[in-house]
């Protein structure tokens, strides 16, 4: 029914825009296009269940779940910025060669992850009993708390960027790179750091995003699952417009719709949800490559 | 590093102590294949080259588009799947013989590679990269696709294709040995043509500048579409022909990301934009992969070793790789070829183991020196 | 009718309006000169005309017919051919192969034949420029006053009915820039029909050897001309050399 749409969609785009605000981050400031940011988000995903069934049992088992995603989220953004550092900061310049770099990362996350944890799906929830997983109604519609968490975080987060780019220096250095990096460096501004920053802020984003997608859906985590939120990404930010921010936001709406009315209307639609990113992306690179907020592609002259 | 001594060794070995050109190499490497099953080789090795030369055709295509003219393609595995499923439905549905699937499925290939041709060709660089991911994941997914599965099998696939011969092993294996390695001898010789023509010095030219090409006259929609059908005509083949030599089963892994990402680790490996490059990183892939990761190591651990590597390990391998190309693409971002013959310039004779350059010009060298 | 006829071309790019309105014509057989301070328009101009840019307004005739807007590759079969300010090589082939990629070729059974003589056609071409000694050269091997005459080469091969030079002197020594006078000068009286336009910032080689000059200024034609009466034109010399002079 329609309000479960309403109710479905807009969480869902909220959270894909925080994916893709990611994404868009460090393609605006670095140029970088990502093909781990998938993997990033799986992997904020999985070291959630590690910290979560770490050793806070017992106690307050909440508490212990946000401790858990504090330090996922922490850890993704570290292990983002040194693979960063590692692999992508030496072919910078080279488009294809930082295309060929992240995708290799991004199966070399993939077959770790398969090695530790087999093909078998952890359990990434909330701990039993908490209130997070009580069902209140909006619209007429049972949503779980847990999901209204991920809507408002996702919100927040959003708009706390929003704020760190206008009002903080480091988030002033951020646009002005994003803008002309040469006169920026020459502004004194250490792009190598700020890079690595920016990639540990995208990272955690896609983090946050994956855990708060697997704890509130029937989605399940597994190995393959960074193609997924890969393809949101870049679906999103293309369809908004590389480099946007606004684009984001509303891409990710417009995406979190569009696989909601997939996901209810089209018989088994669940399973084909997947396609959805895909054919958007093609359809948008096609009709309209720039997007809706997105700059201009420039003949290269 | 191993490479890059061994091609000096090769180039030396050649061109100063039996002054042997690459052409005659080239066949030398072919006749030592062919010769290769009569020496009463197990058939379970040569399962492994004809794994190579089957992978070694996959990879040749999909640098025929991105070695030589630079479109960027991470989606290679569609034309696989296309091919694979195309003869499957082709022969398990209607019963058709494999000599009249196998070109249909190359058909039903070239028209898809126009398909997708043309919208690709609109736009560039990183578009383009997540424009060819996105086709094969897309028909990945429909294809799984629970309300399809009467049609395409879902997640099991179709299975039971036919043989190519009606023979027993092990001349099963055998016969289907040399059909692959005649497949990659007309491959390689295509290439070859199409390398030392002016399609092929339009194709790097293309790759090097396209405004430049555009403003010497060259159509360069036109050859970019003609590399786009010609690697994704020799793709399908591969996918199809493959169907029926393992597993006789389609299944959505032709389709997979991991598919469309092994030629790029193949090429890397041997070398991009030349002839020798693709077979040289399928042989090496190959081997190290079916015959060292899986054979010998496990056997090796276990005899002296007593350990036995757990099941964990075939998800490493892949890793392995995955790492291997890492390091490679960041210490020689330009791939491995080009590493070696840049250094390989130092010798004058290199100049004629660049395979970018046409042969045309060899000849007026020649001419020169007399 | 003239070979070449521009009439009202304007391009802007955002608020900047490149060029304005610019019209002349080139005759079959005359060597014009384009001449500007910085940003004057030159290349945007040239740009229009070979069709790597579309004008926002005016045509471009070719022979009479209407070549306004159409795509590069196609103007460049009708019969007219640019060279590029900054070189543009192919860096992976050789010189000569280089040369192959612009030589026209047949169709059909033609075809065979000019295979045997491509070779040799692009080898005359790399003589008249005087390149023959580094034709097995990769381009990316070679130096800069090389690549421009390759440029040259390049234009020459696709044999052009109207020849654009963008700065063809650009960096290059006096030694080099005299045979390049010569060259040029020699390439004329090969081809009397052929149509020559050379956009230059090196105006004692250019003046020399031009039958007439066009003066560009921030996107507008201001002056046009015989050498000898542009160079005494006393608004080009303040837009060259400033007010007061």
């Amino acid at each position: 029914m329609i309000e479960e749409i309403i109710i479905s969609g807009a969480i869902a785009g909220a959270v894909y825009g925080l994916l893709a605000l990611g994404f868009t981050l460090i393609y605006g400031v670095s140029g970088v296009v990502n093909l781990a940011h998938g993997s990033l988000y799986m992997l904020g995903a999985y070291m959630f269940y590690v910290f979560g069934t770490l050793g806070f049992s017992g106690s307050e088992p909440l508490l212990a779940s946000f401790l858990a995603l504090i330090l996922a989220v922490v850890f993704v953004g570290i292990v983002g910025s040194i693979a960063y550092r590692l692999t992508i900061h030496p072919v910078i310049g080279d488009e294809v060669a930082v295309m060929v770099v992240t995708v290799c990362l991004a199966l070399i996350f993939q077959q770790l992850v398969m090695s530790i944890f087999g093909t078998s799906f952890p359990p990434v929830r909330w701990p039993e009993g908490s209130f997070l997983l009580i069902s209140t109604s909006i619209l007429g519609v049972t949503v779980q708390y847990s999901r209204i968490l991920a809507f408002l975080v996702s919100l927040g987060l959003f708009f706390s960027l929003l704020v760190f780019i206008t009002k903080r220096k480091i988030g002033k250095a951020m646009r002005a790179v994003s803008q002309d990096r040469e006169v920026a460096m020459l502004m004194g501004i250490n792009t190598e750091r700020l890079y690595m920053l920016t990639m540990a802020l995208s990272a955690m984003f896609a983090a946050v995003a994956g855990i708060l997608i697997t704890t509130s859906t029937t989605m399940s985590a597994g190995a393959w699952m960074w193609l997924h939120p890969l393809a949101l990404s870049f679906s999103i930010v293309i369809l908004g417009g590389l480099g946007s921010i606004k684009g984001s936001l509303i891409g990710g709406f417009i995406l979190g719709y569009a696989e909601q009315i997939v996901a209810i209307e089209v018989p088994e639609g669940g399973a084909i949800v997947g396609v959805v990113p895909l054919v958007v992306m093609v359809a948008v690179l096609l009709l309209r490559p720039k997007g809706l907020f997105g700059k201009r592609i420039e003949m290269e002259e | 590093m191993v490479m890059k001594y061994f091609r000096r060794a090769y180039s030396s070995f050649a061109a100063h102590v039996f002054d042997i050109p690459p052409r005659f190499m080239a066949f030398l490497f072919f006749i030592t294949l062919s010769l290769i099953p009569l020496s009463g080789l197990n058939p379970y090795y040569l399962n492994i080259l004809i794994y190579a030369n089957i992978l070694a055709i996959f990879s040749a295509s999909w640098d025929l588009l991105v070695g030589r003219t630079g479109q960027i393609s991470l989606g290679h595995a569609l034309f696989f799947g296309i091919g694979s499923y195309s003869t499957a439905l082709l022969s398990t549905s209607f019963g058709l013989p494999v000599w009249i699937t196998i070109p249909s499925a190359i058909l039903i290939g070239s028209l898809a590679a126009v398909l997708v041709g043309f919208p690709s060709l609109r736009v560039k660089g990183p578009y383009l990269a997540l424009v060819s991911m996105a086709f094969p994941l897309i028909i990945w997914r429909i294809i799984k696709w629970a309300p399809l599965t009467p049609i395409f099998g879902g997640e099991y696939g179709i299975r039971g294709l036919p043989r190519f011969f009606p023979l027993v092993l092990p001349q099963l294996r055998v016969a289907e040995y040399y059909l692959s390695l005649v497949l990659l001898f007309v491959t390689s010789i295509i290439i070859y043509k199409i390398a030392n023509s002016k399609t092929g010095i339009v194709f790097v030219s293309i790759l090097d500048d396209e405004l430049a090409s555009k403003a010497c006259g060259i159509n360069v929609t036109k050859y970019k579409l003609m590399s786009f059908i010609i690697s994704g005509l020799i793709g399908t083949l591969t996918g199809s022909v493959h169907a029926h030599l393992f597993s006789r089963t389609s299944t959505p892994a032709n389709f997979e990301l991991t598919l469309s990402f092994l030629p790029i680790v193949v090429t890397f490996l041997g070398g991009i934009g030349t002839i020798y490059g693709p077979i040289v990183g399928a042989y090496i892939y190959s081997i190290l992969d079916k015959y060292f990761l899986t054979d010998l190591l496990p056997k090796l651990l276990r005899d002296n070793l007593r350990m036995t590597l757990p099941s964990e390990f075939e998800y490493a391998k892949f890793l392995i790789f995955s790492l291997i190309v890492l390091i490679l693409v960041i210490k020689w971002p330009r791939g491995l070829a080009r590493f070696t013959t840049d250094k390989l310039e130092d010798l004058e004779e290199a100049r004629d183991l660049d395979e970018r350059g046409p042969r045309i010009w060899k000849r007026y060298k020649k001419k020169e020196k007399k | 009718m003239h070979l070449l006829e521009v009439e009202n071309l304007t391009k802007c790019f955002g608020g900047l309006t490149a060029v304005k309105n610019v019209s002349f014509h080139v005759d079959e057989g005359e060597m014009v000169g384009i001449i500007g301070p910085n940003g004057a328009g030159k290349t945007t101009l040239f740009n229009l005309i070979s069709g790597f840019l579309e004008p926002d307004s005016g045509t471009v005739k070719f022979k009479g017919e209407n070549i306004t807007g159409f795509a590069p590759h196609k103007i460049v079969n009708k019969g007219i051919a640019r060279t590029f300010q900054v070189v543009r090589p192919f860096h992976h082939l050789p010189v000569i192969a280089n040369v192959m990629v612009a030589l026209k070729s047949p169709r059909g059974a033609k075809k065979i034949e000019w295979l045997k003589t491509m070779e040799r056609k692009a080898v005359d071409l790399l003589e008249d420029v005087g390149l023959s000694d580094v034709a097995l050269e990769p381009a990316e091997n070679v130096g800069h006053g090389t690549l421009k005459r390759l440029e040259i080469a390049k234009a020459l091969a696709t044999e052009p009915d109207l020849l654009m030079l963008d700065e063809p002197f650009g960096g290059l020594n006096p030694l080099e820039t005299d045979f390049l006078t010569k060259s040029i000068t020699r390439m004329h009286l090969d081809e009397p029909a052929r149509g020559i336009l050379i956009v230059e910032h090196k105006l004692y080689a250019l003046m020399k050897i031009v039958d007439r000059v066009i003066v560009l200024h921030q996107g507008e034609k201001i002056a046009e001309g015989k050498p000898e009466e542009i160079a005494k034109n006393k608004t080009v010399i303040e837009v060259y050399m400033g007010k007061g002079m």
